[in-house]
């Protein structure tokens, strides 16, 4: 799994690609996270178009950094989300605790 | 092996990391799975996630002396995965259902509910001698449009 960085603005779109199973390449994303809220962003949107898999340790990943951003009084919105993602949230429930978005760019305009 | 729509498929893994990103291999060798429609495709690749995953991390805890063993059989009508580990198993009364407000945050403890959710039949056997098995099964009778999905 590789995670990359771009700003647009004061957001911070975080690419992910690679199937996100948990496993020590999920800290890749929690230490991107965290570099950024330590600057000061508040602002991001994961994008989930190159992430095909993801399993419920890969979830907990997730969750692990929306919680980091509420607690740095942020915000965490999630584009291009798959079906088989999507499926999940859905039997997870977490599609009422995640903000999806078909695309980046409706993801950074919901700011 | 397989004939006539159904067949069978055995795979003993290692217990490390890259197994659970082989799992879509592993159901692309069910001839069936193929065949089934995009949501049901989803639904077992979730269950079947789910297990091997149990199996490598919280069974075997990544003990690449132990071996994780999945086992899919099929017919015209249903799925059938096993997942075997050498673990010690757990407490299924500690299973939490993560839709609650209280667990809805946690970060873990999603696993076994996924695969209740998604499959039709979902059991346990446990024995500190011989590991820990989970079998699965899936209604597929009326899901195979052949268009399959996005694995």
């Amino acid at each position: 799994m590789k995670v990359k960085t771009q700003m647009e603005g004061d957001v911070a779109i975080v690419h992910v690609s690679g199937k996100l199973m948990g496993g020590p390449e999920s800290e890749n994303l929690r230490n991107e996270i965290k570099q950024l809220l330590d600057k000061g962003t508040t602002k991001f949107v994961v994008n989930l178009k190159g992430v095909p898999w993801i399993n419920s340790t890969g979830l907990g990943a997730l969750m692990a950094v929306y919680t980091s951003v509420q607690r740095g009084e942020g915000a965490l919105k999630l584009a291009h989300v798959s079906d088989r993602i999507q499926s999940l949230f859905m039997i997870t429930k977490l599609l009422t605790i995640f903000d999806t978005y078909a695309t980046e760019k409706e993801a950074i305009e919901s700011f | 092996m397989s004939d006539a729509g159904s067949g069978s498929q055995r795979l003993v893994l290692p217990s490390e990391y890259e197994t659970l990103e082989r799992v879509d291999e592993i159901l692309l060798g069910c001839e069936h799975f193929k065949t089934l429609d995009g949501k049901t495709q989803n639904e077992v690749a979730l269950a079947m996630i789910e297990a091997v995953t149990n199996a490598v991390v919280h069974g075997n805890r990544l003990d690449k002396d132990k071996k994780v063993t999945v086992n899919c059989e099929w017919d015209p009508d249903e799925i059938r995965i096993s997942v075997h580990d050498e673990g010690e198993g757990f407490d299924e009364s500690c299973v939490w259902d993560p839709t609650d407000e209280e667990h809805c945050m946690k970060c873990s403890g999603r696993g076994v509910f996924i695969m209740r959710a998604t499959m039709d039949e979902v059991e346990f056997e446990m024995s500190e001698e011989t590991g820990t098995t989970v079998r699965m099964r899936k209604i597929t009778k009326g899901a195979g449009d052949g268009t399959g999905g996005e694995v």
